[in-house]
């Protein structure tokens, strides 16, 4: 018995509180699956090599429960400045009332977990495939173990949605973990813009494990763009997962700029041919802050383009992780893969892991990589300073165009603005006076 | 009155003693040429009198309009209206020209106390500046230097100077690596600027630069002091006769 006290996982006390919380025998299955799945891969450790540059012994070593309060109030002043209808997630449930469901048109279509229809629940399958099980997603099982609530959103084949929809997930309360879980299906030739803002209550602590799920039909656009902004002290945890069939486009972009410690991780499966899938990121840290950014994509057909950049800037100690994998089967001829990572250190104490891997079996390809890691050097500074402009102001405007240049990348001008825009609060917030 | 007053200005880099009693007066609308052979001290004087760090005036005085500038930042000269033009204008990614000027020209407005301008109104004010020197608005368009040509980076400079209308312009070896069609331009852009309450300090290596712009004064730097002052017909004798003269120990 002592030695199973030693073997047992991380929040598998959660796992069986989340039973009583189930919604009929669908979702007991499904959580029974997740919960043996999650048993057999085992938490990830210093060894595992997907997870070597982030320890999650900080996590571990905290006390959550399950959360069951799913009111709050959005904290505004956290999320992307946008207007446009919002969908509402607290601690992981949808909440009708603060969500803008009747805004919504035809083309687009919200269900929750509760409604789902059977072939809405294909994608909770679709991780326990055999073809899938080489990926090591501990974290995803956890999340689809104890999941209380997910949303569906469905876009109609062939429509295009003018208006981009704010997914906004909040976190509220302290000492609480929560799976907050969406699928996004955009139908053969539609066209939608999705953003996320994961942010939490001013003072809450939590532990948010996200999933996200996208199903890109052939010739569909699809815009991601996520803000990761959850409130100091909090930890999240995401997974992003598009499947992109041919002549499909995905413009994905994450901004790190909240939690004690985050990973953000991007998983796209290039399934077609003559996808062009664009996988961009910026993160800015202070403080003790770790952000980890993890990507993989794979080329499994012919002709296909792939673009990666990610900039991030680290203040104080904080540390950024970059791990960026590409895999070209030996189908996939004609790939074009590109990925470049940057990163400026404004402390000596600031750290960047970058770890680049590219992994190919096609002859016919195009791939290369870049990663740099720099200072904010004394002659620009003192070129802006000899024109006039404060030193503090030299040093904000310089990052913030370092930075903005990641920014760039996000193809929707007002949603690229939105996101500058939450790069600029956090040069005024922590670049002043130093 | 002098509008540039330097008294036995002694200056280290990196605890080396560069200058070593430089006494030089600047009257306004004056220009003035300081040459010299190289690691004379030239370009140190010029970054001393902008307020760059690590080069730290250990004695002397150096007053501007009758102010000390020493205790001043380097952004507090500018704006009192210290301009320097680089030797090497740095690239600026990210930082679009237009941007970069309106940053630098409203911080000195709100220096003086005045309000900012209006952005119409600054982009006229610009592109007619813009036009004496033969720059383009693409060029505006673009990060500040990135991707320019030599001509256009010392050229950018001379826009820079235009718009920011100093009392005292330093050109810092602005003749280095321009063509005759270029350094015809850029002299244009200078000579335009030339006026009764601006005064000027060129730096250069070679006289070349001088047949464009003509000094009322030149001065030879050497081994960290004004050995010689004279003047225009000093920098002929100069390129004749070269720096051997000066080359020896100092006096």
């Amino acid at each position: 018995m002592a030695l199973q006290q030693v073997n047992k996982l991380p929040f598998e006390g959660l796992i069986a509180a989340a039973r009583s919380h189930k919604l009929g025998n669908w979702h007991s299955k499904l959580s029974e699956r997740a919960s043996e799945r999650y048993t057999e891969t085992g938490w990830p450790g210093p060894k595992t090599e997907s997870w070597k540059y982030t320890s999650l012994n900080k996590l571990t070593s905290g006390a959550f429960a399950l959360a069951e309060e799913y009111s709050a109030i959005v904290p505004e002043d956290m999320i992307m400045p946008l207007i446009c209808p919002r969908i509402v997630l607290v601690n992981g449930v949808l909440n009708k009332e603060l969500s803008n469901l009747k805004q919504l048109t035809g083309s687009l279509s919200i269900t929750s977990l509760v409604d789902l229809e059977d072939h809405q629940k294909i994608p909770f399958d679709d991780l326990f495939k055999k073809e899938e099980s080489k990926e090591y997603l501990p974290l995803t099982y956890l999340n689809t173990a104890i999941l209380s609530d997910a949303v569906v959103l469905e876009i109609t084949k062939g429509s295009k949605c003018e208006t981009p929809l704010h997914i906004i997930s909040i976190g509220s309360g302290n000492g609480i973990m929560f799976a907050p879980r969406l699928i996004i299906n955009a139908g053969n030739g539609s066209k939608v813009d999705i953003i996320e803002s994961h942010v939490g209550c001013s003072g809450s602590e939590y532990f948010s494990n996200a999933v996200t799920q996208l199903y890109l039909g052939d010739k569909s656009e699809v815009g991601h763009y996520k803000l990761q902004n959850d409130s100091t002290g909090s930890f999240h945890i995401g997974l992003t997962r598009a499947v992109i069939n041919n002549g499909a486009s995905y413009d994905n972009f994450t901004m790190s700029v909240g939690g004690k410690l985050s990973r953000n991780e991007v998983r796209a499966h290039l399934k077609g041919s003559g996808v062009e899938c664009c996988i961009n990121g910026a993160y800015l840290g202070a403080a003790d802050q770790h952000i980890d950014n993890t990507t993989f994509i794979e080329h499994q057909a012919e002709g296909s383009s792939s673009r990666e950049v990610f900039k991030g800037v680290l203040d104080d100690t904080a540390r950024g992780v970059f791990q960026g994998k590409i895999l070209v089967h030996p189908e996939a001829q004609k790939t074009d893969g590109y990925q470049m990572n940057r990163a400026m250190l404004l402390s000596d104490k600031a750290e960047i892991d970058s770890k680049p891997e590219l992994e190919i079996y096609a002859d016919d390809v195009r791939c290369s990589h870049g990663a740099t890691v720099g200072e904010l050097e004394d002659d620009l500074i003192f070129y802006l300073c000899a024109r006039g402009i404060d030193r503090e102001s030299a040093r904000r405007m310089l990052i913030g165009a370092y930075i903005s240049d990641a920014i760039d990348e996000v193809k929707n001008i007002d949603i690229r603005s939105s996101i500058q825009s939450v790069a600029e609060n956090w040069l005024k917030q922590n670049l002043y006076g130093k | 009155m002098s509008l540039l007053s330097i008294k036995n200005l002694h200056a280290t880099v990196g605890g080396n003693e560069i200058l070593k009693g430089i006494n030089l007066e600047i009257g306004p609308g004056e220009i003035h040429a300081v040459m010299g052979p190289n690691g004379s001290g030239k370009s140190t004087l010029s970054y001393v009198l902008a307020g760059r760090e690590g080069y730290e005036v250990t004695r002397g005085t150096i007053a501007f309009k009758g102010k000390d500038l020493i205790d001043l930042a380097a952004d507090e000269r500018a704006n009192e209206g210290v301009f320097l033009a680089f030797q090497y204008p740095v690239e600026v990614p990210g930082v679009v020209g237009m941007t970069f000027l309106r940053e630098a020209y409203n911080a000195k407005l709100r220096y003086l106390g005045e309000p900012e301008i209006d952005a119409m109104e600054f982009l006229k004010f610009v592109r007619s500046r813009a036009k004496t020197l033969n720059m383009s608005d693409d060029m505006l368009k673009r990060a500040v230097n990135v991707g320019f040509s030599g001509g256009e980076k010392k050229r950018n400079e001379i826009l820079q100077m235009a718009v920011l209308e100093p009392d005292l312009a330093i050109l810092d070896e602005t003749d280095s690596g321009l063509d005759i069609d270029a350094l015809k331009l850029v002299s244009d852009g200078v000579n335009e600027l030339r006026s009764e309450n601006r005064s000027m300090l060129i730096i250069t290596h070679y006289q070349r630069l001088l047949n464009y712009i003509q000094p009322d004064h030149v001065h030879v730097l050497a081994h960290g002091k004004i050995q010689r002052s004279g003047g225009k017909e000093l920098a002929l004798e100069l390129e004749a006769k070269g720096y051997a003269e000066f080359s020896g120990e100092a006096a």
